[in-house]
């Protein structure tokens, strides 16, 4: 059912038909009614979330410190201890944003997963900048975070060409929707958005393999650095993800919203943040429809009003399972 | 779906609250729905303000003769003040005049004429007797100054013309004689800020030929409230002729400049007040007098912008334009999906434009946000904090608009001095803000987002120039509220943007 017009564009009839949904009806129908205004604080402050997290017994990367004052920043050698690698990011960035990973030491100078070097002015200009609000929602003053970088488990770095790829969860009303891994390409350059040539892989709710894969919104099967196959991939700890996900949404109350974590080799699945208005890629890199799953979980949401987390989990994994057979 | 309900009813209120209302004005009031099919015409205002005392005001103003005796389109504001036009021997002026006010006081008089212009500037015969020059009775050095000064400017010329340019040739010349820097300190001292112009006056007078001041106003709508400007009026020996001192060689162009008043009186005689002010403002006008004047006597929500005088009435020109840009921005980004720097970034720019011509407007902006974008990349590599270094985009910006303008002027281009007018923070805030995302998002999206704002601020200047659009936005302002009905439909619009038939091109179910 290729037409000519599919190489320039697709109808509104064939994209409502197959249940894509735009960030208006995104935002009309989901975000603005689900998510109250006054809960976006717990998820745009990341002190805060993680705070919340612990409470509720959510693994997140450990805190080393948090810089908060000019002060702070002059005494950054005593923050960040003797600790060989970390992450430094503002409380308040998004999307990424300020987010600075040191994976190593070497005589004095700091280094990124690049292999880039920093001085440790470089670095602490960086804070400064965090502190400034540079990259905070607003340009307001912000604080930064140092936490503990995540060593990505072996099956995630083998499908990422540097930086791990990180897990999107999203969900309605505590449903696991969806779900997708952001591996990184050489032309995303660490960095996991799609728009910059990272790669979108969904991941089946169901067992948590990895079944379709796009980059730059073509389908693709392999790596297109690495070359190794993408599809078929089975993500570590599936159970405990989807756990940590709705736990995350019972612990801020927003209705709509995406999770995102990482996997330690370690420590296991560790919430990395949560984010009240996640995109729609993720339809791309499941080829599926948002709608056709936003539309069930709201049924199920309505009629059984007090489903336990378990429920939840149990409900997304048979409704939302993957129809395609992984080898 | 009883949100749908309250929608779709406030909605309907507000058309049918500002069609209405705009229908109301269309037939009772016969303003015409569209533009243009009335000749348009200047309307000049004098707004004379000052404190008063407590003690009884008469304020007396002089008028332009050509007004009076023409009958133009005159009219005068003031509540509670007694008004009458006073003939002296065919000078006149307005008279106010009321018992014990106290506080800041308004006065407002209106011209009305076609805006091809009316020649305020022609000559005039003199009635009666010749005039005589005025000796200016300066002394001494001052004296010895003046009088080589005269003379070598009559050396030069042959006629009260050729003198009236030599005189002022001789004052404004930027190598100055000796002569004249004495004769400018003299004056500087003695009267402030037009002490060129009084000085070419008496050197006139000097020379025997009589001359006196005249005020001028510039027709110009951009310039809003302006002082007058001080003009010179001298006799040839058959008529009175008023020039320039500023373009001494050229006849005053009635399509430029505005004679206020000739004649030597003064332009204010104030009593009972202080801290007095005359400001003009110019204004170009569709409606007829005698319409305007229904319009501005009926209710509070009829009359709008015009129950303002022109001073005040002079903000809304763009301001009611703003709207209709933000409207623009609604639909191109949740219609057309564009992406754009910052929500109203693009009406700002939109807004800048319309002040300046089009095309060089879009150049200079290229052009800035480019070198400025170039230095702020330097700037980074300095590791300066966030404030200093957007204060310091703000410099740079400045200095970048000053020398394009000086390029400019040298390459001949007049449009790109109209830079000065270009909103320097919006353009510092844009380089600051595009050196953010390129570094963060890349510079695809960078480039990418530009190009939208000046998509989106392009489609919207085009709309806020369009002058139908311009003349339903200032004379049916209720119609505003129709186009709030749309915005609140569009917001309600959850159907797919077109950037997202192409984002979505490759969409397959897996």
């Amino acid at each position: 059912m290729n037409r000519w017009w599919h190489r320039f564009f697709r109808t509104p009839g064939e994209l409502e038909a197959m249940g894509v949904v735009g960030i208006n009806m995104r935002n009309a129908r989901f975000v603005l009614p689900n998510n109250p205004r006054r809960l976006y604080d717990l998820v745009d402050n990341k002190v805060r979330t993680k705070t919340l997290a612990e409470e509720r017994e959510i693994a997140v990367p450990e805190t080393y410190g948090i810089a908060s004052s000019p002060a702070h920043v002059r005494y950054l050698d005593r923050l960040l201890g003797d600790h060989e690698s970390f992450v430094i990011k503002p409380a308040r960035g998004s999307g990424g944003k300020g987010v600075l990973v040191v994976s190593g030491r070497e005589d004095g100078y700091f280094v990124k997963p690049s292999g880039a070097r920093l001085s440790m002015i470089d670095v602490k200009h960086h804070l400064q900048n965090v502190l400034a609000g540079l990259f905070s929602l607003g340009g307001k003053r912000d604080v930064a975070l140092i936490e503990y970088r995540v060593k990505a488990s072996r099956v995630m770095t083998e499908i990422s060409f540097q930086g791990a790829p990180d897990i999107r969860v999203v969900m309605l009303h505590g449903y696991p929707l969806m779900a997708m891994l952001r591996a990184s390409t050489r032309q995303s350059d660490g960095r996991s958005n799609l728009h910059q040539g990272a790669i979108g892989i969904g991941v089946d709710i169901a067992t948590g393999r990895t079944i379709h894969a796009v980059h730059h919104g073509r389908s693709v099967e392999q790596h297109p650095d690495l070359k190794v196959p993408l599809i078929g991939v089975e993500v570590p700890e599936w159970d405990r993800i989807l756990d940590i996900a709705v736990t995350c949404h019972e612990m801020t109350g927003l209705g709509y919203l995406g999770v995102d974590l990482m996997v330690d080799e370690d420590r296991g699945p560790l919430m990395i943040e949560v984010n009240a208005r996640p995109g729609l890629a993720i339809q791309l890199a499941n080829g599926v429809g948002l709608l056709k799953r936003l539309e069930p979980a709201a049924e199920r949401a309505k009629k059984y009003p007090h489903d336990e987390r378990k429920d939840k989990i149990a409900f997304a994994r048979k409704a939302f399972a993957s129809r395609v057979v992984t080898a | 779906m009883a949100s749908r309900i309250k929608l779709i009813a406030i909605v309907l209120v507000l058309t049918l609250l500002g069609g209405g209302l705009a229908a109301y004005k269309h037939v009772n009031l016969g303003i015409p729905l569209m533009v243009g099919k009335k000749p348009t015409e200047w309307l000049v205002e004098a707004k004379v303000s000052f404190i008063a005392t407590g003690d009884p005001v008469t304020a007396r103003l002089s008028l332009p003769t050509v007004a009076v005796d023409k009958e133009m389109g005159v009219d005068a504001r003031s509540a509670g003040y007694s008004f009458m036009v006073e003939d002296d021997l065919g000078e006149y002026s307005a008279v106010w005049s009321a018992d014990e006010k106290e506080g800041n006081q308004a006065l407002y008089y209106r011209v009305r004429f076609p805006a091809k212009g009316v020649d305020t500037a022609g000559p005039i015969a003199h009635t009666g007797e010749a005039p005589q020059a005025e000796e200016p009775g300066l002394t001494g050095n001052l004296r010895a100054a003046a009088d080589s000064v005269v003379r070598r400017a009559k050396e030069t010329s042959s006629n009260p013309d050729t003198l009236f340019v030599g005189v002022f040739r001789e004052i404004t010349a930027i190598e100055g004689s000796q002569e004249i820097a004495l004769l400018k300190r003299h004056y500087e001292e003695v009267a402030n800020g037009q002490a060129l112009t009084l000085l070419g006056i008496d050197l006139l007078n000097m020379a025997g030929v009589p001359a006196r001041k005249a005020y001028a106003v510039r027709l110009d709508e951009i310039r809003g409230a302006q002082d007058p400007l001080m003009f010179v009026e001298y006799h040839d020996g058959v008529y009175w002729k008023v020039r320039d001192p500023d373009a001494a060689t050229s006849t005053v162009d009635p399509r430029e400049y505005f004679v206020w008043n000739r004649g030597g009186e003064a332009l204010l005689d104030l009593g009972g007040g202080e801290n007095s002010q005359v400001v003009f403002t110019t204004t170009r006008d569709v409606i007829p007098l005698d319409k305007l004047t229904d319009l501005r006597g009926s209710g509070l929500l009829v009359s709008t912008i015009f129950g303002l005088p022109a001073s005040e009435r002079q903000v809304f020109r763009y301001v009611v334009l703003i709207p209709i840009g933000a409207f623009v921005v609604v639909l191109l980004r949740n219609l057309v999906g564009i992406a754009t720097l910052g929500t109203f970034m693009p009406v700002l720019l939109a807004l800048a434009l319309l002040e300046m011509d089009l095309q060089s407007g879009l150049i200079m902006f290229v052009v800035i946000v480019t070198a400025g974008l170039w230095f702020r990349f330097l700037l980074s590599r300095l590791n300066l904090l966030v404030v200093p270094r957007v204060a310091a985009c703000v410099v740079i910006v400045t200095l970048l608009m000053m020398v394009l303008s000086v390029v400019s002027w040298h390459l001949g281009m007049r449009g790109g001095l109209r830079i000065t007018l270009f909103p320097m923070i919006i353009l510092a805030w844009t380089i600051e803000r595009m050196s953010l995302i390129w570094e963060e998002e890349g510079k695809r999206s960078a480039i990418l987002q530009v190009l939208g704002s000046m998509i989106v601020a392009y489609v919207a200047y085009f709309f806020m120039k369009d002058p139908q659009v311009r003349y339903w936005a200032f004379y049916f302002p209720e119609l505003l509220l129709v186009l709030l009905a749309g915005i609140i439909l569009l917001g309600r619009y959850t159907g797919y943007r077109l950037s997202e038939l192409m984002r979505f091109k490759n969409f397959e179910e897996a």
